[in-house]
C-alpha cells in the first residue's frame, strides 16, 4: 500500500508545477495573439530550408552516439569513393567499380550486378551512423583489375559464408566471371 | 658554292665510312666463318623431366588481374628455374598426391570463354611430363578466391576431396583409380576439407565445430559432430591452418593468435589453445571485442607452413589491429609446436602473402611479394637463398613433396 505520506508529496509537487504551468501559459497569452503565433511558426517554417544545419543538428542529438567501432572506420573518409579507405569500402575485397566505369552502386556497362551478396556494417564517419553494406559483384568480365581493395572489418572465413569477401558473389548472373565490387547502402545497422 | 663543297665532303666521308665497314666486317667474320661448323638440323620434342627431389614445388598463381588464366608452376627452387606449367583456370586449387605420383588441379571455364556452358573439372597430371592422365567433369565446385583446403587429398592418394558450395555445402569425392566421382557427402552448415587418414575428413561448422565424415569400404560415409571449440565471431580459425593430412593433425590458428592443436577422426579432439605472442614473451593479443590493440599477430593468405620433422611452424606476422587478419607479414615467426616456444623471428626483405616449406633436412622456406617474385631463405636459419624474380602474378600457395 502506497505511503499516504509520499501521495501529499506528489500531490504538493503536481500543484506546484499547474501552478508555473498557469503562470506561463497567462504570461504568454497576456503577451501574445494566436495571429503572432501563427506568423512566427510561419516564419520557422519558411526558414528552416533556408538554413542547411540539419546534419549539425542531428550530430548535436547524437552527441552521444557511439565513436568509430573498428580501426578501418576510425580513419575513413566520406568524399572519395574511388579509394580504399572510402567508408562504405570497411569490408571490401577486389576492385572498385567507382574505377571500373561504374558507381559505388552501379555496375560498368557489359557487366551483370550479382543479385546475391554478402551484407557488412560500415561506420559512416559524418553522421556517425552504422549502415548495412550490400558488397554485390558485378559479373560477365575478367577482372577490372584498377583500384583494388581489401577491406576486412567483420570478415569471416568462408564457413561463415554470410560474413565472407572470398566467395564469387555472381551466382545467377550467366557466367560467374568476376569484374568488380559495390557497396550498396541497404539499411541502417542500428 | 659553298653549299657543293659541303656535299663533296660529305660524299667523301661516307665513301671512307663505307670502305672502312666492309674492311671490318671481313676481316672479323672470314676466319671464324671457316672455323665454326655448320649447325645440325634439330627434331622438335619435349622435355621429360628427371625424377624430382624434396625442393621440387608447385607453386599456384591466381592472377587475380585476369583470374580466368590461373595456373601452377612446377618450380626448382635449387635452380630457381621454372621446369613447366599447367592451366589452373578460374579460382582453381590444386593437390599434389602424398607420393608424388601425381597432382591434381580443380577449374572452372566456360565454352565461349566468358559465356556459355559452364564446366567444373578435375584434371590429374604425371608430375614428369606434365601430361593429363586424367580429365573428368565435376558437379561443381565452390568459386571462392583460392584456399588451399577447398580441396585435399587422402593419405593414400586414393580420394580427391573437392569442396563445394553451391546449391549447398558438400564434399564430392573423387576416386583416382576409379577416374570418376563416387560419392558427394554434404557437410550443412561447414565448409572446407582436412583430411585424415585414407578415407576420413573433417569441416569446420560455422558456429565453431567440426564436421567429421569417415567413409566405409563402399564409400558410405557416416557424419559424426565435435561441438563447438572457438566463437566465430570473436575469434575465428584461419582457412589456412596447417595440417599433416595423414595422421589429421591440425594446428587451427586464429585470428587473434591462439593455436589449438587438434587431431581430427571420428571424435576429434581440440587441446586447450596457447598464444603466439606469449609464446614470444609478449602479452596474449586481443580479438575482436578489443579490436583497436595494436600489436603482433598472424596474417596473410597462407599465413603458416609446418614443417613436421621437427614439428617447427613458420608464421607470417605483422604489427596490426584486429580485422588485419590478411595483411602481408613482415616477419616469420619460427615457433615449437611441441615446447610452444618461439625459436626465432625472421625480419622479411618485402611483405609477404605466403609461407611454405619444404620438408627435407635442408629445408628451403618459400614466400612472395607484390611483384610476384619467390623468395626463397634456408629453412635452418632464415637466411636469404634466392629470389626466383617475377614467377607469377599472385602467388597464393606453394604445395612442397611429402606435406
Amino acid at each position: 500500500m502506497p505511503n499516504p505520506e509520499n501521495r501529499g508529496a506528489v500531490g504538493v509537487a503536481r500543484n506546484g508545477l499547474d501552478t508555473m504551468a498557469e503562470r506561463l501559459a497567462r504570461y504568454l497569452a497576456g503577451r501574445s495573439s494566436r495571429r503572432s503565433a501563427l506568423a512566427r511558426l510561419g516564419g520557422w517554417a519558411a526558414a528552416i530550408p533556408a538554413f542547411p544545419l540539419l546534419p549539425v543538428w542531428r550530430r548535436d542529438a547524437r552527441a552521444a552516439a557511439p565513436a568509430a567501432p573498428s580501426p578501418f572506420a576510425a580513419k575513413a573518409q566520406v568524399k572519395d569513393d574511388t579509394k580504399c579507405d572510402y567508408w562504405r569500402y570497411c569490408a571490401i575485397d577486389g576492385n572498385l567499380c567507382t574505377t571500373c566505369g561504374g558507381g559505388v552502386h552501379s555496375c560498368p556497362p557489359g557487366t551483370h550486378p550479382s543479385p546475391t551478396s554478402w551484407i557488412g556494417t560500415c561506420f559512416n564517419p559524418q553522421d556517425r551512423r552504422s549502415y548495412l553494406i550490400a558488397y554485390r559483384d558485378c559479373c560477365g568480365q575478367d577482372a577490372c583489375n584498377e583500384q583494388n581493395c581489401l577491406g576486412m572489418d567483420g570478415d569471416l572465413p568462408t564457413y561463415r559464408p554470410q560474413a565472407n569477401n572470398d566467395i564469387i558473389w555472381c551466382f545467377g548472373t550467366g557466367s560467374l566471371l568476376y569484374n568488380c565490387s559495390t557497396a550498396v547502402i541497404v539499411g541502417t545497422a542500428e | 658554292m659553298l653549299a657543293e663543297r659541303r656535299c663533296r665532303v660529305a660524299r667523301r666521308i661516307a665513301r671512307s665510312l663505307l670502305a672502312a665497314t666492309v674492311l671490318t666486317a671481313v676481316s672479323t667474320f672470314t676466319p671464324a666463318h671457316a672455323a665454326e661448323p655448320i649447325l645440325q638440323t634439330e627434331e622438335s620434342d619435349v622435355v621429360t623431366l628427371p625424377p624430382g627431389g624434396p625442393h621440387r614445388v608447385l607453386v599456384e598463381d591466381g592472377v587475380y588481374r585476369h583470374s580466368k588464366d590461373g595456373r601452377v608452376y612446377v618450380v626448382d627452387l635449387d635452380t630457381g628455374r621454372l621446369l613447366g606449367m599447367v592451366q589452373a583456370a578460374y579460382n582453381a586449387n590444386m593437390v599434389a598426391d602424398p607420393a608424388g605420383k601425381a597432382f591434381y588441379v580443380a577449374e572452372t571455364t566456360w565454352e565461349r570463354g566468358n559465356r556459355g556452358k559452364r564446366h567444373d573439372m578435375l584434371a590429374a597430371y604425371d608430375p614428369r611430363t606434365l601430361e593429363m592422365v586424367a580429365d573428368i567433369d565435376l558437379p561443381g565446385r565452390a568459386l571462392i578466391t583460392p584456399k588451399k583446403p577447398d580441396m585435399a587429398i587422402g593419405a593414400d592418394g586414393h580420394y580427391v576431396y573437392v569442396y563445394d558450395s553451391s546449391p549447398t555445402n558438400a564434399v564430392h569425392v573423387y576416386d583416382t583409380a576409379l577416374k570418376s566421382v563416387v560419392r558427394t557427402v554434404d557437410v550443412p552448415g561447414c565448409g572446407l576439407v582436412y583430411p585424415w587418414g585414407n578415407t576420413g575428413f573433417s569441416s569446420i561448422c560455422g558456429d565453431g565445430s567440426l564436421a567429421n565424415v569417415q567413409m566405409d569400404a563402399k564409400g558410405k560415409p557416416t557424419l559424426t559432430r565435435t561441438p563447438p571449440f572457438f566463437v566465430p565471431d570473436r575469434d575465428p580459425v584461419f582457412e589456412h591452418s596447417p595440417e599433416v593430412g595423414a595422421n589429421g593433425h591440425v594446428w587451427f590458428i586464429s585470428y587473434s593468435g591462439l593455436i589449438y592443436e587438434t587431431t581430427l577422426g571420428t571424435q576429434s579432439s581440440v587441446a586447450k589453445p596457447w598464444s603466439i605472442q606469449e609464446a614470444a614473451g609478449l602479452k596474449a593479443a586481443s580479438d575482436a571485442r578489443a579490436p583497436f590493440e595494436v600489436t603482433w599477430r598472424p596474417g596473410g593468405w597462407q599465413l603458416a607452413a609446418l614443417r613436421a620433422r621437427d614439428s617447427h611452424l613458420f608464421v607470417l606476422m605483422h604489427k596490426g589491429t584486429f580485422w588485419t587478419h590478411k595483411e602481408a607479414g613482415s616477419e616469420l615467426w619460427e615457433l615449437d609446436l611441441k615446447t610452444h616456444r618461439l625459436v626465432r623471428r625472421i625480419p622479411l626483405a618485402a611483405h609477404s602473402m605466403m609461407v611454405g616449406v619444404t620438408q627435407d633436412a635442408q629445408s628451403r622456406i618459400m614466400l612472395t611479394d607484390e611483384a610476384g617474385d619467390l623468395v626463397v631463405l634456408d629453412g635452418a636459419d632464415g637466411k636469404p637463398v634466392r629470389k626466383i624474380g617475377a614467377l607469377g602474378d599472385a602467388l597464393i600457395f606453394t604445395a612442397a613433396p611429402g606435406e
